[in-house]
């Protein structure tokens, strides 16, 4: 069993071994504060009425879940 | 490697962005190559490491400045590299994933060829990513289980678990494509 593991394991190195190159080219900062500054993703207030109203839905009509997740 | 002193990472906890940015400084080419043992791409091995710093950042509060901070990061990156190979559709390994070598000229066995590198690499990407993950930083980085199971989050007994999983399936996966291992 162990000699078959070894086996495997120099097929998976031979087959899968990577990029060769692991260092990182260039520093990553600039684009990190490009992502620090971003604004947050805002969800429109339109869209949590709607969540609401759906979610009052099932609530009220349960019977219509299965059909909720029969379209999902 | 220096590890960043534990004033700097105080000061990190409370939101100096210029200690955050010594951190980064410091750990991205260590996180970098983290990132791409698991993923193999370059591209997205840098897009990977600048969501596990935003991460990081996010939730620098929770950060407890006495605990190491290579392995907090080691384990935001590991568990952001899981969530790319399950999203990831399956042919995209084949196409700029893993590299298909050729085999070694004057190799006395040339067994491995080109056409057994893609099965190999079919079968590997049919593994569940948890798997996948295990068995590709066991098996091919020769990670210890110990680092594996810390950038996991579970014991060394769950990696060697995976692991054995992982090869099983691997081994079925093979004979279905008609190379014995």
């Amino acid at each position: 069993m162990k000699e078959q593991d070894e086996a495997l394991k120099a097929l998976l190195q031979r087959a899968a071994p990577g990029p060769a190159d692991r260092e990182l080219k260039h520093d990553l900062w600039p684009e990190m504060c490009r992502r620090l500054e971003r604004p947050p993703v805002r969800i429109p207030w339109g869209d949590w009425v709607l969540a609401a109203a759906f979610l009052l839905c099932l609530i009220l009509f349960p019977m219509t879940i299965p059909a909720v997740l029969y379209l999902l | 490697m220096t590890e960043i002193v534990e004033p700097e990472l105080e000061r990190f906890t409370r939101g100096d962005i210029s200690a955050f940015e010594a951190l980064f400084r410091e750990y991205q080419g260590q996180v970098y190559r983290w990132i791409i043992q698991i993923v193999h791409d370059s591209g997205v091995a840098e897009d990977l490491t600048i969501e596990t710093f935003w991460r990081i950042y996010r939730a620098r509060t929770r950060f407890d400045p006495r605990r190491s901070f290579a392995a907090w990061a080691r384990r935001i990156a590991t568990n952001l590299a899981l969530e790319h190979l399950s999203r990831r559709p399956p042919e995209k390994l084949l196409d700029n994933g893993f590299p298909i070598p050729a085999p070694a000229a004057g190799t006395p066995d040339p067994a491995i060829s080109a056409d057994i590198c893609v099965k190999v690499l079919a079968a590997l990407e049919e593994l569940p990513a948890k798997l996948r993950v295990a068995v590709t930083l066991a098996m091919i980085e020769e990670r210890p289980y110990a680092e594996i199971a810390d950038a996991l989050g579970i014991s060394t007994n769950g990696v060697k678990s995976r692991v054995f999983r992982a090869i099983r399936l691997l081994r079925k996966n093979l004979e279905k494509r008609g190379v014995r291992s």
